[in-house]
């Protein structure tokens, strides 16, 4: 099926808009969450250079024109492509949609949901049946999905589906930052180092097996600042447990 | 001051480690105990009780300020306005006369006008235990609670032998039992007591709370207590300060309640000797409270205006990623955190506050989640930014993202196929 077909069905269209972290740095994370679509059967569009950044980090290094521009260009594209609801795995793209472009453009009316609720809607409705891998995983809330969007229960719903959730002793709306955040990454690399070696200390206090994650920038800091712990997110132990039980 | 807009961390966060080692638990175990004293549910009811009085207060403060003014005037306080630290330090010294000896109490507004500085031809002496040590060692403080949490025992009797003379075992018990003595005879023979407030009621008092006692002492025993403080401190009654006394315990250090509160409405007298009324009794004789603005009416008038409603408990800073990592690095000579770097845009420059660290915030909220005002600094940190980068003001690789999403429409730039960017630039 064509675009142009898609465009003319019922609903609109669903758009899975990786993030540019995602897309530029995390390909195999983007190919994780294609397949997790396809396997919950998500009929998705990408629309790939057509959409810029959200503008997340625009409007955090101090850049509050730009990121307006940046929302009318995207708006414009989901409205030309029939876009009806938006799916990101990027807590701070999902938080621009969700809870900053409805009060940057007025006529805001696109659906968006965080990769992780649309998961563990599937899980529960048994679109798709992970199999436990026997591993303790512990989980690191990022700060745009958790406290800023208070998505908290569905990553750890994620994780009980198919493995031992082990929390640490900051955890949800008390989650300690990874220190990656809002440009201090580049702007500050040795502060962003530090505070992640602070959080990676708490993981390793759980004793689990893995540090997950459902945000590909804490993913990156902590994985770099990691040591001995391993630390995969959350797509890719869902792939793991799905794969071992054939899906 | 390097000024550049160039920072390395590296040295101040090597610096720290030592610190962090002694202070993070400690951090850590504030909300611990004060999951022992509130759940959850309560904490956000309580949040948004305490939020009601202060955004009240700071909306009316102008009226609020008439009324405590009149009130506290009748009750006998002499009440003195100033703009800033050289009209303080004018006023101070009319007060103060020809004395030499006084005695002070922790206050974070004698702290921003850098009182011991400003009166170190005088003896001027900390009474708070922590604050005491940090004055004899010499240090900077570390914490609005815990300013001497980074000093050992063996440290601290060094010091004391080194510059008092006395032998003393490095035991904390011994070392509070002597700081006791010695400080008790200071404070008997100063005639001026410094304390800060907490609060202050529109119905005509105000409000210090403390565990050591020696706010108590220090603002009852000398003649004259000068209480420095700022108009931000004032709500309408004694009972909405009392709420926030308990806020300010349990939220900044997970405890249940001060050991003190000390409520002062004006000097002590007694009408006992044939109902004439004499002012000075066996408390105070004068009370003279200084309320000081240094950048707040600024701020009452600005976007900031919700900097107003901190009520200076700490406990924004007790999971900071930032702070814990540099400490006093991050914030102003003022105030510590996110707070002072706000606090500098005000009573310093577009610089200091981006020398104090107007970038370094993750703006991960933690602080508004801990905070039992609410106070969002991670999006006022965000506002700030803006307007120092409307003034040129911001880091190099800050400029570099922009110019890549103004060209390329993200923040990485031009990608080659297949490769990766070696700049995070995100989120």
């Amino acid at each position: 099926m064509g675009l142009f077909d898609k465009l003319k069905g019922m609903g609109g269209n669903t758009l899975y808009y990786p993030g540019c972290l995602t897309k530029f740095v995390g390909k195999d994370l983007e190919d994780n969450y294609k397949k997790i679509f396809n396997k919950i059967g998500i009929d998705f569009i990408q629309l790939k250079d057509l959409e810029v950044c959200c503008g997340s980090p625009i409007l955090n290094a101090g850049y509050k024109e730009e990121a307006i521009n940046l929302a009318r260009k995207n708006f414009k594209v989901f409205k030309e492509h029939g876009v009806k609801k938006i799916i990101t795995a990027c807590p701070s793209c999902y938080y621009m949609f969700d809870k900053i472009y409805p009060s940057l453009l007025k006529d805001w009316d696109i659906n968006v949901e965080h990769a992780t609720q649309v998961i563990a809607r599937a899980i529960k409705e048994k679109k798709i049946n992970p199999k436990n891998i026997n591993f303790d995983i512990t989980y690191h809330d990022p700060c745009h999905l958790g406290r800023y969007s208070t998505v908290y229960s569905q990553p750890r719903e994620i994780i009980s589906s198919f493995g031992n959730l082990k929390e640490m002793k900051l955890n949800k709306n008390y989650s300690f930052c990874c220190g990656g955040g809002s440009g201090v990454k580049t702007n500050y690399p040795k502060l962003a180092k530090s505070a992640s070696k602070e959080r990676i200390k708490m993981a390793k206090e759980t004793n689990a097996d893995f540090l997950t994650t459902s945000c590909p920038m804490c993913f990156y800091h902590l994985k770099e600042n990691a040591g001995d712990l391993k630390v995969k997110e959350l797509s890719e132990l869902l792939l793991e447990s799905l794969e071992k039980n054939g899906e | 001051m390097n000024l550049s807009n160039e920072i390395d961390l590296g040295e101040k966060i090597l610096d720290s480690q030592e610190k962090q080692k002694n202070f993070l638990s400690i951090m850590y175990s504030y909300k611990d105990k004060r999951d022992k004293l509130i759940s959850e549910e309560e904490k956000v009811l309580l949040k948004a009780e305490l939020k009601k009085i202060k955004e009240f207060s700071i909306e009316n403060i102008i009226s609020l300020k008439k009324e405590t003014l009149k009130k506290l005037g009748e009750n006998g306080v002499t009440i003195i306005e100033v703009k800033n630290e050289i009209d303080a330090e004018k006023e101070l010294r009319k007060i103060i006369g020809n004395e030499k000896l006084i005695v002070k109490s922790k206050s974070n507004t004698a702290n921003e006008i850098k009182l011991n500085e400003m009166l170190k031809d005088l003896d001027l002496i900390e009474t708070d235990l922590g604050d005491f040590l940090i004055q004899l060692c010499e240090q900077d403080e570390l914490h609005p609670v815990l300013p001497a949490l980074h000093l050992t025992p063996q440290h601290i009797v060094s010091v004391i032998k080194n510059k008092l003379g006395v032998n003393i075992e490095p035991d904390p018990q011994k070392i509070v039992e002597f700081v006791r003595n010695h400080l008790r005879e200071k404070i008997f023979e100063a005639k001026i007591g410094i304390t800060g407030a907490n609060f202050i009621s529109a119905d005509g008092s105000i409000i210090i709370l403390e565990n050591e006692g020696n706010i108590s002492l220090v603002s009852r025993i000398p003649q004259k207590h000068i209480i420095i403080s700022s108009f931000d401190k004032i709500v309408p009654t004694r009972e909405d300060a009392l709420k926030l006394v308990k806020a300010a315990s349990v939220f900044g250090t997970g405890q249940d309640y001060p050991m003190y509160v000390n409520i002062i409405s004006g000097p002590s007298k007694t009408a006992d000797i044939q109902n004439k009324l004499i002012t000075g009794a066996q408390g105070a004789k004068q009370v003279f409270l200084i309320l000081l603005d240094n950048g707040r009416e600024k701020i009452l008038n600005s976007q900031f205006k919700e900097l107003l409603h901190c009520i200076n408990c700490g406990a924004c800073l007790n999971f900071c990623p930032v702070f814990h990592q540099i400490f006093g690095r991050y914030g102003s000579k003022t105030f510590l955190g996110a707070k002072g770097v706000l606090y500098s845009f005000f009573n310093e420059s577009k610089k200091d506050s981006f020398h104090n660290g107007a970038f370094f915030c993750t703006t991960c909220k933690t602080c508004k989640e801990n905070c039992p005002l609410d106070i969002d600094l991670s999006d006022l940190i965000k506002k700030l930014r803006i307007e120092l980068v409307k003034a040129g003001i911001e880091p190099k690789p800050n400029k570099e993202m922009i110019e890549n999403v103004r060209k390329y429409g993200n923040p990485f730039g031009k990608i080659e196929k297949g490769k990766t960017p070696d700049k995070m630039y995100c989120c």
